[in-house]
């Protein structure tokens, strides 16, 4: 299968104070076209700060990390902006949508920031929306849907400039148990029938449970990497 | 897209909004109404002061007004006041010829300047026949008449009717001597103009002083200052033809406009820090709600949006808020100077200050497209430049960093 992520000997240390702390110790990691993932590991063990670092939100201290075969530790500030508008999807655990803007207008944001035309961008996101089965909600600000709806909105936005891999940061960390499983259930549908690549940094057994690979992060190194069939992933 | 969502976010706070878009609405209407009261204030002040003698433009003899010498004169000024009528915003022209002689009554003697002016053209240009308390203003056909500022009638005790003699120096050398007798007395509300001049008919003047049928200086009116002002470079090569010498409001009457300047100043300062002030309040406002936006920037530099997209947002939001409240001052600001306008603003106390320059005690403010944009506009740039702040702050954020922030 292709790489769509390849890190080869991540290391990051954050400075506090005078101290030194690694968060990364050397990651080895290659995520593949088509891959449910998930992404688990106690608090600190650094799943959110490599989930930033494949997202290109945050650089590496050492180490190389490609997406596309696109090397990231090569590219500025702005170079990064355009990568990750145009190959990342990103789903965030407390939604994040503008919240001046109308549920198809929060999913055509991403398609306007890529000066995709008028007409195309609104029928890619109305069809987004009903992938998420929120068509009948799309005038709706973020402020008139439920915690739910907004998620599902914010996989439709992460989803509509065709990326190639979503990045979801504790996605039903949010979330009660019906809606979590039904957010579960629409990413596992989009990653089945439209082979969406998704990379989860998870907690939630729900999520984890669901996914088709298990990467298991502890003291800033992969402790464990296990793919398993989807009877398994039940 | 930036300018839709940058109006939409502006309108996320709206009691916040509303107070920001109020300092900036009121400050505007202030700088509307204070500079158009100012601007009608200086434009009474000038045309009231000019109105009285000097008219809003003369032409002289080269070097007269530094040297008042009655022998720097102009002959034949018929066809040249004939030219000057006939330029566009000229209305009239009158022809003068002065003087300095020692006036008597009895044991009583002063000095004055003595003028000798047209009646009848004088009346087009000078109002100071309007400030005449007793007795009348010289009249075409009048011989030995004169009229009489109030100051020098009270010191020369004379009153309408009376006679005083005049002794001066003619335009050759001679004695230029006369009786004259007192057709009104003036009161300009000016103690020195009061006190030291005379008024009397031109063609008796140019007999005593020995003019020869010359004058010393053309003074020209025309229906507003501006319109005077603006034929300036007519009036100019008019005078040049003649070998003369124009001369506008501000060489008339130089402490005038250099009270108006001085004026001026003081009030920019006024004026620059009520923008400063509210551009500090406008300034302050937004930096706030980026620090309170900053994890949703960090969103949106997630998603894809570069970080000067975002700082050209929020600076497109701050435009916003100082364009829309600039625009309600504009309007707010034009319609109570426009009501002003209409129904004067009166000063009362100020009767004998404003009496100085001529002018009423009530003010009519000016609304001009300067009075009611320079302010408004002044706190829109303001605000703009000042929004490279925030500008600058939004484009140094980092994704990781700015989504962290509470």
């Amino acid at each position: 299968m292709t790489a769509i992520v390849d890190c080869k000997g991540i290391t990051k240390h954050y400075r506090q104070g005078s101290i030194d702390v690694p968060a990364l110790r050397g990651v080895d990691l290659a995520i593949e076209q088509g891959d449910f993932a998930s992404l688990a590991g106690p608090s600190g063990s650094g799943k959110t700060t490599l989930l930033n670092i494949v997202g290109g939100l945050d650089r590496p201290t050492d180490g190389t990390i490609s997406i596309d075969g696109q090397d990231l530790t090569a590219l500025d500030n702005e170079d990064l902006a355009d990568l990750r508008l145009r190959k990342i999807g990103f789903v965030f655990q407390a939604y994040n949508l503008i919240p001046v803007l109308s549920a198809v207008e929060n999913v055509e944001f991403t398609l306007q920031l890529m000066d995709v035309p008028a007409a195309e961008r609104r029928e890619r996101a109305k069809e987004m929306l009903q992938q998420v089965g929120l068509e009948s909600m799309e005038n709706r600000r973020p402020s008139r849907l439920s915690g739910g709806q907004q998620q599902r909105v914010a996989v439709a936005r992460a989803l509509a400039s065709r990326p190639s891999i979503v990045l979801a940061d504790e996605p039903t960390a949010n979330l009660d148990t019906q809606t979590a499983e039904d957010l579960i259930a629409l990413m596992s549908r989009l990653n089945e029938r439209y082979g969406v690549t998704f990379l989860m940094a998870t907690h939630d057994d729900r999520v984890i449970s669901r996914t088709r690979r298990h990467i298991v992060i502890a003291d800033g190194r992969v402790a464990s990497d296990e793919r398993r069939t989807l009877e398994m992933a039940g | 897209m930036l300018v839709g969502l940058a109006w939409r976010n502006i309108w996320r706070q709206p009691h916040r909004t509303a107070l920001s878009l109020g300092s900036i609405a009121i400050a505007g209407t202030i700088t509307v109404f204070l500079l158009a009261l100012q601007q009608g204030a200086y434009g009474t002040m000038k045309e009231s002061v000019l109105k009285l003698m000097d008219g809003f433009a003369q032409l002289q003899p080269p070097g007269y007004a530094d040297d008042p010498d009655i022998r720097k004169s102009i002959p034949d000024y018929g066809p040249l006041i004939a030219d000057l009528v006939a330029l566009p915003g000229v209305t009239a022209a009158t022809p003068r010829a002065a003087s300095y002689a020692i006036l008597s009554n009895g044991p009583q003697s002063y000095g004055a300047a003595i003028i000798g002016i047209d009646p009848a053209s004088e009346a087009k240009v000078s109002n100071l026949g309007s400030t005449v308390t007793a007795g009348r203003y010289l009249q075409p056909g009048d011989e030995n008449a004169v009229v009489v500022g109030a100051g020098l009638a009270r010191n020369l005790k004379l009153k309408p009717g009376d006679s005083l003699t005049m002794l001066g120096s003619a335009q050759d050398g001679s004695i230029a001597a006369n009786i004259l007798k007192v057709a009104g007395i003036f009161s300009t509300g000016s103690p020195d103009l009061d006190r030291q001049v005379v008024e009397m008919p031109l063609a008796r003047f140019q007999q005593d002083f020995a003019m020869s049928g010359s004058v010393n200086l053309i003074a020209v009116s025309g229906e507003r200052l501006s319109d005077i002002n603006a034929a300036i470079p007519s009036l100019a090569r008019i005078a040049r033809k003649h070998d003369l010498v124009a001369r506008d409001w501000t060489q008339l009457q130089p402490a005038l406009h250099d009270a108006i300047l001085l004026d001026g100043s003081f009030s920019a300062l006024l004026y620059v820090s009520l923008v400063i002030i509210v551009v500090f309040i406008i300034l302050n406002t937004l930096l706030m709600s980026v620090l309170e936006r900053t994890r949703e920037f960090g969103m949106l530099m997630a998603i894809g949006m570069k970080p000067r997209q975002i700082g050209r947002m929020v600076w497109l939001e701050l435009l916003f808020l100082a364009g829309t409240g600039a625009v309600i001052g504009i309007a707010a600001g034009s319609a109570i100077t426009a009501w002003a306008t209409r129904q004067g603003i009166p000063f009362p106390g100020a009767e004998a200050l404003f009496s100085q320059w001529n002018m009423p005690s009530t003010l009519y403010p000016q609304l001009s497209l300067l009075s009611a944009t320079a302010g408004p506009l002044a706190i829109l740039v303001s605000v703009a430049i000042a929004g490279l702040i925030p500008y600058a702050r939004v484009r140094r954020l980092e994704p990781v960093t700015a989504m962290r922030s509470a």
